[in-house]
């Protein structure tokens, strides 16, 4: 039992490290790696769980693949949004530059597009 | 719960059928289909109602006849019946609007505003919590994929709002993770009578809440907002402020009144009634002092999801039918009055060619109508009467001003309505300086102008049928 404390703990751990990191973090691409990390802590506490019977619970297990997949396609589609607006911030410069432009958080009173 | 079965196929099919035609289809017929497929949702959750208000309880449905517990289970109440009418009549108003004014929409609106609707449904039908978690997902990327309709300058506020969106989702997600670990079940009904105020069930609670109330942009988790919906298309901003976030409000509220147990709700109940009143007034006063109209239709957002999430809380802590009244009173007068506030500024905007509030200078000669209907949906969000904001606003001070030891609450609301009339006042006040006139770019598309007045009208018109309203949702409880 004490193995499975141990899986659970680190799956919390994960988690919060992946929400450290959304919080610091100003780089998008950063962000959306930790936003993923916060699901890879998820997952594991999900997994951590199905385990405790035997044999193990297979409707956590479905909750589990379904999670993956909403979480493939979420970043997935984050990525490409967030490769298109880097590059129309800088246009003409490569993508691994423009992640170098301070991104701010507190959009407050931008002009509307 | 077959007619919401229907309302809740149409538009999820009409979505799918609409991407495989893809470019095969022009513009015009994807308009005609989708709008079509919004009047037929809204028939058949018309009929939904009746038969939910008829029954006079919820009607349950086990999804591919599993046993409760294993299956997956729906729930039509006549709540969630009379939000599937809801749901479908804003997408029938805005609809019309996109496809009949001369602004326009990008083409890939019609799809994703037929899954937003589609998700909508299913969420208010949802009764499992890993359900409800899929329908927000499906509700935040939708969300998303609209706002970045907008074009390039869109693309970094809707990846900022994905972002936060996600990991929203995931609070929301360990939540249920924990309370399935506790419980063994995932059913909010069987749920209801299990939970125990232990420290799995708090520490649950806490995460799902923080998850929801930074999806449905409560205040302190509210700034993401004004950026994403000030930046979306004029018709997308509309179905953001007034369908998207009142989702996770649902779901907030079937946490809280359901599946919590009512020792921890009233203890809670205060904290979210502090809360929206706070909201209140600081999105009332960003509102007053930003310098863009679409920008203080936005915060105005803010400033009235403060009034639901109060009567949410007061709701919780004295357990009154009355206020559950007034909580979907307000969700429903805000939808209405917000579509119409947007559509109406996205509208002058384009007519005057200007972002800024002092561009409205004289818009009473230039844009008449569209400036009627900015002033007309504002006073339902100050709550004059006889607006639908008005009726919602009665019914929750009604049980305030009975007790004297209430007065707080209903000072916080006086001061509310305060800050309300002085931001929507704020442009009213400008568009009669006819001295300086802005002068209009383009004529005015008056077809655009009208279409825009519409729910603003619908929302005086709930007032008529306040009677009605109020005894459905006295009836329906849970």
């Amino acid at each position: 039992m004490s193995g499975l404390q141990m899986y659970m703990l680190l799956g919390a751990l994960i988690f919060l490290l992946g929400l450290h990191g959304l919080l610091i973090l100003a780089d998008p691409i950063r962000r959306l790696i930790a936003v993923n990390l916060m699901g890879g802590g998820t997952f594991m506490i999900m997994v951590t769980l199905a385990r405790r019977s035997e044999p193990a619970d297979p409707l956590l297990h479905a909750l589990v693949v379904t999670g993956l997949v909403v979480a493939i396609s979420a970043t997935a589609f984050a990525l490409r949004l967030i490769t298109a607006s880097l590059a129309t911030e800088s246009p003409g410069e490569p993508e691994h530059k423009a992640v170098q432009l301070p991104t701010d958080s507190d959009d407050r009173g931008q002009p509307p597009a | 719960m077959t007619y919401a079965l229907i309302s809740l196929s149409i538009p999820l099919f009409c979505a799918l059928l609409l991407m495989l035609a893809g470019s095969r289809v022009n513009e015009r017929t994807l308009a005609i289909i989708t709008i079509m497929a919004s009047v037929l949702s809204l028939f058949a959750a018309w009929l939904a109602l009746q038969d939910a208000a008829a029954a006079n309880q919820s009607q349950m449905l086990n999804l591919g006849g599993w046993d409760a517990g294993l299956a997956i289970r729906l729930r039509l109440s006549t709540l969630s019946a009379l939000l599937l009418v809801f749901t479908a009549l804003m997408h029938l108003l805005i609809g019309l609007y996109a496809g009949l004014s001369r602004q326009g929409v990008a083409r890939d609106f019609w799809p994703l505003s037929s899954f937003l609707h589609g998700s909508l449904a299913a969420l208010w039908l949802s009764a499992d919590l890993f359900n409800l978690y899929i329908t927000l997902e499906l509700l935040g990327l939708t969300a998303v994929a609209m706002v970045a309709l907008a074009g390039k300058k869109a693309y970094k506020p809707a990846a900022n709002y994905l972002i936060l969106s996600l990991a929203a989702s995931l609070f929301y997600l360990l939540g249920v993770v924990l309370i399935y670990g506790r419980y063994d079940s995932l059913d909010i009904q069987l749920l209801a009578g299990l939970t125990e105020s232990d420290v799995t069930t708090r520490l649950a609670l806490l995460l799902m809440t923080a998850g929801l109330m930074l999806k449905a942009a409560l205040w302190p988790l509210h700034l993401w907002l004004p950026a994403a919906h000030a930046n979306a298309p004029t018709a997308v901003s509309a179905l953001l402020s007034g369908l998207v976030v009142k989702g996770p409000l649902f779901i907030l509220w079937l946490l809280w009144s359901e599946v919590a147990p009512p020792a921890l709700a009233q203890q809670i109940g205060p904290v979210f009634g502090v809360a929206g009143m706070i909201a209140l007034v600081a999105g009332g006063v960003s509102a007053m002092r930003t310098p863009y109209i679409k920008t203080l239709v936005a915060y105005s957002t803010v400033a009235q999801l403060g009034y639901a999430l109060m009567a949410l809380g007061l709701l919780l802590t004295w357990q009154l039918p009355q206020l559950h009244i007034a909580l979907w009173l307000f969700v429903i007068a805000h939808g209405l009055a917000k579509a119409s506030l947007f559509l109406a500024a996205g509208e002058m905007q384009a007519s005057l060619g200007t972002k800024r509030i002092s561009g409205l200078r004289g818009a009473t000669q230039t844009v008449p109508i569209a400036m009627f209907a900015f002033a007309v949906a504002g006073g339902s969000l100050i709550g004059l009467p006889p607006s639908g904001g008005f009726l919602a606003k009665w019914v929750l001070l009604e049980p305030l001003l009975n007790q004297v030891e209430n007065w707080p609450w209903a000072f916080g609301i006086l001061l509310g309505t305060i800050v309300s009339a002085a931001y929507i006042f704020r442009v009213v006040a400008l568009s009669f300086d006819r001295a300086r006139i802005n002068p209009p770019d383009t004529r005015p598309d008056r077809l655009g102008h009208w279409l825009a007045l519409l729910p603003a009208l619908m929302v005086w018109g709930m007032a008529l049928t306040g009677d009605w309203l109020i005894h459905l949702l006295a009836g329906g409880g849970v």
